[in-house]
């Protein structure tokens, strides 16, 4: 474990909802939220998840860092942005359920770990980083051998003829994966960015 | 008159939405529009990127195609897919109103001896085709009138989410009930079905990943979909192509349905409806499930 944020020492300890306020992309206008469930009731994959936005917003007021950052919510969010287009108060909710993502993946914590979301996000990362664009079959299949050689087998064969039919339809890409002429560049450029991050306590 | 933007293409372009790509170069020609792409672009790290790199690391993709797209001038950035423009049309607006998040991505760019000042506009090509080119002007080009076609015209999200309606958008349609492509449609000369539910979600990448967290999804499109005697699914979203069309057959094998329905792009259409190539121009031989009614143009 890698705190970042501060840990309650009781309930009822304000200070993981300051640092949310503070250092999540879009946290301030979370004190604004009015409890209404707008956006939980437009989340169309809200039934899946342990607590919808509105719950997990008060229990980040209510100080209840392991339980917000070990829920599966911040792993179900689709993006789709029902939420934050209906939010009466204006809070970027799906801005925040990212952002909050981040923080539990830098904390450390099991679900960041095991979370199919989270391991997808590490295999699209590292495409974007090294080659500076998606290879959306390298992607793939980086995250089905996540699970385990056994799994990733399994997933391959459960998904083949997908896989066929895009092969078929020349919309997977063979061979090489296609890559930007700048990666050096790139690459500084989001060495610097990291860089700046740890410098304001968000991780690395 | 020609009129010069400058054109990010995305990931996809390469890969699941060759197609994409293909019919949208094809149709800009005859609208009077030159796309320039971004020189040297890369990902904009769609709805995952921030997750594993950060908020100030994931915006520094786009700052990087910023940059570079304002180094070759001053043209407008249009994008066809749903999650780069979300990306770097959130980022272009971020760095217009935080100086400290314009200094940060600046320090991060200048690394390499670039900089970007914010001072480009982000459009979604749908909403450039809407203000810019008008329906008239789509119009004037069909010379196959896609006569009889029932389309159900399926937005997506993220194209009119979050910034529909909005001033930086153009005022570009509603988040809710987006009349757009219904628009594309009728221009080709085919037939819109009102088909309500445009703006729900396909389970984007949580489809891909997780099928058991989204398919159920897809199919609540696809049976309304089907009950209104839809011929195609018209989208202008990557994912959303992608993600209907593919899982179809596995779909079937879930839920005892017997979904083939043909899921294209809005520019294969108009491409189409233009008298261009159906294979070479439209790209309509890269959609698994082919559309005979199209094809037969």
């Amino acid at each position: 474990m890698n705190a970042i944020s501060p840990t309650p020492k009781r309930a009822y300890d304000l200070n993981f909802a300051r640092y949310v306020y503070e250092n999540i992309d879009g946290g301030e206008r979370l004190r604004m939220c009015m409890q209404c469930g707008a956006c939980s009731g437009s989340c169309p994959i809200g039934q899946q998840m342990d607590h919808g936005p509105r719950k997990l917003f008060m229990m980040i007021r209510a100080g209840m860092k392991e339980a917000v950052l070990t829920s599966n919510t911040i792993w179900n969010c689709v993006s789709c942005y029902n939420c934050v287009v209906r939010c009466p108060r204006k809070v970027p909710i799906t801005y925040i359920l990212h952002d909050l993502a981040y923080l539990a993946v830098q904390e450390g914590y099991e679900p960041a770990k095991k979370a199919d979301n989270a391991r997808f996000a590490k295999a699209f990362w590292w495409s974007a980083a090294k080659y500076g664009r998606t290879d959306e079959r390298l992607v793939t299949g980086i995250y089905y051998f996540s699970f385990g050689i056994g799994e990733g087998m399994k997933r391959g064969m459960a998904n083949q003829k997908i896989a066929m039919n895009m092969i078929k339809t020349k919309r997977m890409h063979l061979g090489m994966p296609h890559a930007i002429k700048a990666k050096d560049e790139l690459q500084k450029i989001l060495a610097k960015a990291t860089e700046i991050q740890a410098r304001h306590g968000k991780g690395a | 008159m020609t009129r010069t933007l400058t054109y990010y293409p995305g990931c996809s372009s390469q890969a699941s939405a060759v197609h994409l790509d293909k019919s949208l170069r094809a149709i800009m020609g005859p609208l009077g529009v030159a796309l320039r792409d971004i020189d040297d672009w890369n990902c904009c790290g769609a709805s995952v990127g921030h997750i594993e790199g950060g908020h100030l690391a994931n915006s520094a993709l786009s700052a990087r195609n910023l940059a570079n797209a304002k180094s070759a001038g001053p043209e407008d950035v249009v994008t066809p897919c749903a999650a780069c423009y979300l990306n770097t049309h959130y980022v272009n607006e971020s760095i217009r109103g935080s100086e400290q998040l314009k200094g940060e991505l600046n320090e991060a760019l200048g690394v390499v001896g670039k900089s970007y000042d914010g001072s480009l506009h982000v459009r979604h090509i749908c909403e450039m085709l809407v203000t810019d080119i008008g329906m008239d002007a789509v119009k004037a080009q069909v010379k196959k009138p896609l006569t009889g076609l029932k389309v159900a015209g399926y937005v997506g999200c993220q194209t009119v989410r979050p910034f529909a309606n909005t001033e930086r958008a153009n005022k570009f349609d509603s988040y809710d009930d987006p009349t757009f492509l219904d628009d594309f449609t009728k221009a080709c000369g085919a037939e819109a079905l009102d088909f309500k539910m445009r703006t729900h979600c396909c389970g984007g990448s949580v489809s891909v990943m997780s099928p058991d967290k989204g398919l159920h999804l897809i199919k609540e499109l696809l049976d309304e979909v089907q009950k209104l005697g839809a011929d195609v699914i018209s989208t202008p979203c990557p994912l959303c192509q992608t993600n209907v069309e593919m899982y179809q057959p596995e779909i079937n094998k879930r839920f005892g349905t017997n979904f083939n329905i043909p899921v294209v792009f809005y520019s294969q259409l108009m491409a189409v409806a233009f008298g261009l190539d159906p294979v070479k121009d439209a790209g309509l031989d890269q959609n698994i499930i082919k559309s005979d009614k199209l094809l037969s143009k």
